[in-house]
């Protein structure tokens, strides 16, 4: 039994489509990421900031889940929505 | 809650039992707080959680970070402000620990039962037929084909193992990197590695980046 199409369609995509990355790997990405978030957060373009780092996120989905995290409790601290949970 | 500067937060959290106490307290508020919004505003695969679970939850992810941020006080460059550094830290924590969750019963066994990754059919799976012209169709089904006898001629064991589970299952690094006795980081460079050894073996077979582009981009 194989994989369907749809699969192989995937796997093509990570090798060809999705993952043109660059040397930048995980623990490069993580060093810089908090100070290109509070630049993000105040609206700067990460890819204006520093594209290697977009294309390590745009690449591996362990750092852009964590990146994605830090940017929505900066935008809601930002915005005053951080508030403390009631028990 | 006191507003203090990197310096403050460093010496205060350094500082004596009477001044480490409250920026410890503060600190696992914040991150609380953080974790909080995270957990109830962006997970929806939490969402059958009642908000006094999800309270529990960040404030048991807080305590870990705050741990975790002490831990690695040492590591604080000062480019940012400390408390958006700790909130990384808090992340990969509340992240870590909810991939761990999800994925407990995951086995590296699981990806390779199926044998041999060729593709079952080049139909259209839900109506039946195919979804593109026969010429075509044929040109694509010929280009997987190739791509499944590449992933067995190109890659090592290891790194077939990890492109099934990240490409084709959607298993967090993180995860595969722990069952294969490694981290993540190495994990990534493993891959980076495996996909740049098809890309280059593909292109030997005559399908270069370019030509699988315009014909996988729809």
């Amino acid at each position: 039994m194989g994989l369907p199409d749809e699969q192989l369609r995937k796997l093509i995509d990570h090798i060809f489509i999705s993952h043109q990355d660059g040397e930048m790997d995980c623990e490069m990405c993580s060093c810089q990421l908090e100070c290109l978030a509070e630049k993000v957060a105040a609206g700067a373009s990460l890819r204006d900031l520093l594209p290697e780092v977009e294309a390590h996120l745009r690449c591996c989905p362990d750092c852009r889940e964590e990146w994605q995290a830090l940017l929505c409790i900066l935008r809601a601290e930002r915005d005053g929505n951080l508030t403390t949970p009631q028990n | 809650m006191v507003d203090r500067t990197n310096e403050q937060w460093l010496a205060d959290l350094t500082g004596t039992p009477d001044e480490q106490s409250p920026a410890l307290e503060d600190l696992r508020e914040r991150l609380q707080r953080g974790i909080y919004y995270y957990l109830s505003r962006e997970r929806s695969d939490l969402s059958g959680l009642s908000s006094t679970e999800i309270t529990q939850m960040a404030e048991d992810l807080a305590q870990d970070a705050t741990l975790r941020v002490m831990e690695n006080l040492g590591s604080f460059r000062g480019d940012s402000r400390f408390t958006t550094w700790a909130t990384k830290i808090a992340v990969r924590v509340a992240i870590s620990d909810l991939r761990r969750a999800r994925y407990r019963d995951f086995s590296l066994d699981d990806l390779t039962a199926d044998g041999d990754l060729m593709p079952s059919t080049t139909a259209n799976s839900v109506t039946g037929t195919p979804e593109h012209g026969p010429e075509d169709q044929t040109e694509r089904d010929d280009v997987m084909q190739k791509i499944s006898a590449a992933l067995k001629a190109a890659l090592t064991e290891r790194q077939y193992q990890a492109l099934v589970a990240v490409a084709l299952q959607d298993i967090p690094l993180e995860v595969v990197a722990e069952r294969m006795g490694t981290n993540r980081n190495a994990l990534y460079k493993l891959l980076h590695d495996a996909r740049r050894k098809l890309r280059t073996y593909l292109e030997t077979e005559g399908l270069s980046t370019n030509y699988m582009l315009d014909l996988f981009q729809d």
